[in-house]
């Protein structure tokens, strides 16, 4: 979804800000590497750094931006556990976006992928 | 009131967790209104178990032995496959969800599913913002319906789904024909589970409609970009590979 959004708008970003390259969730997405911090910190279940991510969200970005990043990430606490839980398959793995993705972020390395095998 | 926030906090979101409340609070398809909200409690309680930790650590979760932190009235194979769903997720297998016997049943287990799901994604806003968590509600009196969708199938994934054309009859609200994906009907084995699931998506990230709109989203002070930077993360993270 993000590298569809980013093509949308004709944007240059780099995806390795979605595992964690502070520097590469800066290019083209305003408040990158706070956002990535922020939603880093709650799913890691660090308290001490969610204070210091929610803060430094809060202060480069104000309260509306840290509102909608909180209720983005906690929808996806939920969405990954849908999905894990009942062991649902990637709908379409033959996609060439999807495919060029998974590759690029080595998601194959993740144990639920197993559930979209063939 | 349930929910009082500060005028900071999109009042779509505190109506959309109001309701949920509600919703909870009221007997499901196949628990009471006390075990959901005992269901809603261990979720809590999951976060600091001991024993979830260890396990997380073991290279097999299913030959551990142990016991989880609980103060529920619930049974042990309830309580563990609550604590799963929170802490170790990417583990669970469809051998696990079949072999929980009369104690849990495959429908009763998608029920507990849609319970935690719900509850994580507003106990984790809360946590996002700062907030403390919400009282859970009180129970209201009543008897689980333990309604079933006739055209469930086996198929994709660990559980009956409704396929992908078959949001007919009393699911005809679940998605719009041929808008769908296996995330939206990973939990239709119990409709009212997906339909809670709709609601506090659609406020709390995309409304359904909006998911295929890559522009500036309405409402959002946050740009699709932001948002799935966001998204992705915490997936990352989780370990998801959906």
């Amino acid at each position: 979804m993000l590298r569809v959004s980013a093509q949308t708008t004709k944007t240059d970003i780099n995806l390795q800000g979605i595992i964690g390259n502070e520097e590469a969730a800066s290019i083209g997405i305003l408040y990158g590497a706070e956002l990535m911090r922020f939603a880093e910190a709650l799913a890691l279940g660090d308290d001490k750094a969610l204070d210091l991510a929610r803060q430094s969200l809060r202060d480069v970005a104000g309260e509306t931006v840290l509102v909608d990043a909180a209720g983005v990430a906690a929808n996806f606490q939920r969405m990954v556990r849908i999905a894990d839980s009942v062991g649902i398959p990637v709908d379409d793995m033959q996609g060439e976006l999807g495919q060029s993705v998974r590759q690029e972020l080595s998601l194959h390395e993740f144990r639920s992928s197993e559930n979209s095998q063939p | 009131m349930t929910f009082d926030y500060d005028r900071s906090i999109r009042p779509d979101i505190a109506i959309a967790h109001r309701a949920y409340w509600q919703k909870l609070a009221k007997p499901g398809s196949w628990f009471t209104s006390a075990q959901r909200i005992a269901i809603a409690a261990a979720s809590r309680e999951a976060a600091g178990c001991e024993f979830c930790i260890t396990r997380k650590r073991a290279l097999s979760p299913y030959t551990l032995a142990g016991e989880h932190v609980s103060s529920v009235d619930l049974s042990a194979t309830v309580v563990d496959a609550v604590h799963r769903v929170m802490t170790d997720q990417t583990r669970i297998t469809q051998q696990f969800i079949e072999n929980n016997g009369s104690e849990l049943s495959v429908p009763a287990y998608v029920e507990l599913v849609g319970v935690v799901v719900a509850m994580i994604s507003i106990d984790e806003f809360h946590r996002g913002m700062g907030l403390p968590l919400e009282t859970l509600p009180d129970p209201k009196p009543g008897e689980p319906s333990h309604y079933l969708p006739p055209q469930a199938e086996q198929g994709t994934g660990f559980v009956p789904m409704i396929p992908i054309d078959g949001a007919t009859g009393l699911e005809s609200d679940l998605w719009s024909p041929g808008r769908t994906a296996n995330v939206v009907r990973a939990l239709s084995l119990v409709p009212d589970a997906v339909r809670d699931w709709r609601e506090l998506g659609d406020t709390q990230y995309l409304s359904f409609e909006s998911m295929g709109n890559f522009d500036q989203p309405k409402g959002r002070s946050i740009n699709r970009m932001q948002i799935e930077l966001v998204a992705g993360r915490v997936s990352s993270i989780n370990e998801c590979f959906y």
